[in-house]
């Protein structure tokens, strides 16, 4: 599951930064509130904050923006992957421009969440854990999302809740989202051999991008 | 059945409940006010005689912790509210975000100025940003227009900043030690103690601090509108003060998060509130508060659902998340299911936890498959008794607890399935 990773430096240092000028400008904005909200002498502890702004930009962390990211915060590389890689909502390689998450645990579980699942499956194609040929879907099994008493419930790219779903309304969703054109996602890079510390290879962009599609 | 006393959801039926408009109709802000004009020690004391008892999920006397901090001579000291809310079955910190958001944050401020603490962040699970976060951030906002945060509040010359961050998807992190760690940026694992976090050396950025749940700051207002003996007098049983939000899931008529007097039992939450089991079940278990606590089976459906009660009873009052489970449940499916979250969730620090919760999983896994021998059964009870307290924090106890009592008390369900 994990992506091919290149050797990251251990030490903080200057990276290219990932971004078109359009990105730049909203992450520099966000990078700027999210950097505020700490003690001057305690920038780094925005890390968290500042890896979600990347991935709504880029729609997931590529091994550059991690590098740019310790660049800005003065953490090395490693750290930032480090960090990237034990949080589930960080995503490590492109996923589907809709990424579905299915809560399995024990509430929605007793209220029919396999059923769920498994209609996921048939209806995409994937098993979970895949996206679909065309990109536009992910299936992936979540943990409790704190809506058990409107289980099962479904997370839809990190951030939208839908709950009380049933088999039926699960097919009306996922109609609903193929209408809309979801997160879009930075090309995965063409190779993914070392060129040395601080991960200096040609940064994926992505064009056409408008806002963040927050709402589906 | 009386009027019961609701503390925290009474205007939740009120249009727009999550306004400040409509927090203030119903008296919101008044007893900012008036903590304001309290000594800070006067606040802590009459929440200790409130006997307010975190609601995250350890029911720590919270006068109690507050006293620790104040103790502390290093500053700045700091209060991180724990809005990580993820234990299954948990649900009710979600609401109160989403519903009355203001009242969360007039207690903060209370507890702020209780503390001599002057930045103050709330750590929400990632998941929540475009929904409570949303509501809680509007609510932050509002408070610094009318003066209740920022420099010189309501002119007393208390400062206070109040900053939400939102985390990235880890169970853990809901640990205080490992919240900890994430605010400051790290992966979440969770921190040797002691140094506790009330201590100098183990709390935010090595300062001492306080952290505590969304439901139990919520209480502040109430606390110093009608006084700590109030508070407690809710309560139907000693040192387990006020009301108790209990997210109720599972096969019941109507699942919800109902505010019941501390102490209420299981089987009064189930009739008077949630309308009993729905059409066609039979009450089996009842998860009692989130996953991590022992199970209980129908017959003990008249205890007490107060911390003490149940910390004599083997099992825990934990997070307020009830679960009623029906005569369909299979117990070994359901023990499969918790074990693969716990599995999923162990942060990997510790062998005992990282290695076991893996093999109960896979055990498990392996009854339910009708693979199982009748010593599988076993070694799950043995492999759950060895994990216990030996671990920095306690999620290999409350992947253990479940796993134990299951067995325990379900055991024909096991058997069911094994080769004996």
């Amino acid at each position: 599951m994990r992506a091919a990773m290149i050797p990251l430096s251990t030490r903080a240092g200057p990276a290219p930064s990932p971004f078109t000028p359009a990105q730049q400008q909203r992450f520099d904005e966000a990078f700027e509130r999210a950097v505020a909200k700490y003690p001057s002498d305690r920038r780094r502890a925005a890390l968290l904050p500042v890896l979600h702004l990347v991935q709504d930009e880029l729609g997931w962390l590529t091994e550059p923006a991690m590098a740019y990211v310790g660049f800005r915060l003065d953490i090395p590389p490693v750290r930032v992957r480090e960090v990237a890689t034990f949080y589930t909502m960080y995503r490590l390689k492109p996923m589907g421009r809709h990424v579905i998450g299915v809560c399995n645990s024990v509430s929605c579980w007793a209220m029919g969440s396999e059923e769920i699942l498994k209609g996921c499956e048939e209806r995409l194609g994937i098993r979970k854990g895949e996206t679909t040929r065309d990109g536009q879907f992910s299936l992936e099994e979540v943990a409790c999302l704190a809506a058990c008493g409107t289980a099962p419930a479904v997370l839809v790219n990190n951030f939208t809740y839908v709950e009380n779903v049933t088999p039926q309304s699960l097919g009306a969703l996922l109609d609903s989202l193929k209408e809309k054109p979801g997160q879009a996602m930075a090309p995965e890079p063409r190779k993914l051999d070392s060129e040395g510390p601080g991960g200096s290879q040609a940064t994926p962009r992505t064009s056409g991008r408008a806002a963040l599609s927050e709402k589906v | 059945m009386d009027a019961p006393v609701k503390i925290l959801s009474a205007d939740w039926d009120t249009p727009e409940s999550w306004t400040l408009a409509a927090y203030q109709k119903s008296g919101g802000f008044q007893s900012l006010p008036k903590a304001l004009k309290m000594q800070p020690q006067a606040i802590v004391d009459e929440v200790v005689k409130a006997n307010l008892r975190g609601r995250g999920g350890a029911g720590f006397p919270t006068g109690m912790k507050w006293n620790f901090v104040r103790k502390e001579t290093s500053f700045p000291k700091y209060l991180v509210v724990n809005a990580d809310e993820g234990e299954p079955g948990t649900f009710k910190d979600r609401e109160i975000l989403k519903r009355s958001p203001h009242m969360f944050v007039e207690g903060l401020i209370i507890g702020c100025f209780a503390l001599d603490c002057h930045l103050t962040y709330v750590y929400c699970r990632g998941e929540f940003r475009d929904g409570p976060v949303k509501r809680l951030q509007a609510a932050i906002d509002d408070a610094y227009k009318q003066g209740f945060l920022g420099k010189n509040i309501l002119g007393t010359g208390f400062d206070l900043e109040m900053h939400v961050v939102i985390g990235a998807g880890a169970y853990i992190c809901g640990e205080e030690t490992a919240l900890l760690e994430s605010l400051e940026g790290r992966k979440g694992y969770p921190r040797l103690k002691p140094p506790f976090p009330a201590n100098a050396g183990g709390g935010l950025f090595k300062q001492p601090t306080a952290v505590n749940n969304v439901e139990t700051l919520a209480n502040l207002p109430k606390i110093i509108e009608k006084g700590g003996d109030w508070f407690s007098a809710v309560g139907l049983v000693p040192k387990n003060g006020g009301t108790r939000l209990f997210a109720v899931s599972g096969h019941v008529r109507k699942p919800g998060v109902y505010e019941a007097p501390m102490g209420i039992t299981f089987k009064a939450l189930l009739d008077d509130y949630c309308g009993g089991m729905r059409e066609g079940s039979t009450l089996k278990a009842i998860i009692p508060g989130g996953s991590s606590s022992a199970i209980m089976t129908a017959a003990e459906a008249g205890w007490a659902s107060d911390f003490d009660t149940l910390k004599a009873k083997k099992t825990m009052a934990g997070s307020g998340g009830v679960v009623y489970l029906d005569q369909s449940v299979s117990m070994a499916h359901a023990l499969a299911n918790v074990m693969r979250f716990y599995a999923h969730e162990s942060c990997g620090q510790c062998t005992p936890c990282r290695e076991g919760t893996a093999w109960l999983s896979r055990l498990v896994d392996k009854i339910v498959a009708g693979r199982g021998e009748k010593t599988d059964v076993d070694n799950v009870h043995q492999i759950a008794r060895q994990m216990e307290m030996k671990t920095i924090c306690a999620l290999a106890d409350g992947a253990a607890m479940p796993a134990k009592s299951y067995i325990e008390k379900f055991r024909a369900d096991f058997d069911a399935l094994v080769r004996s």
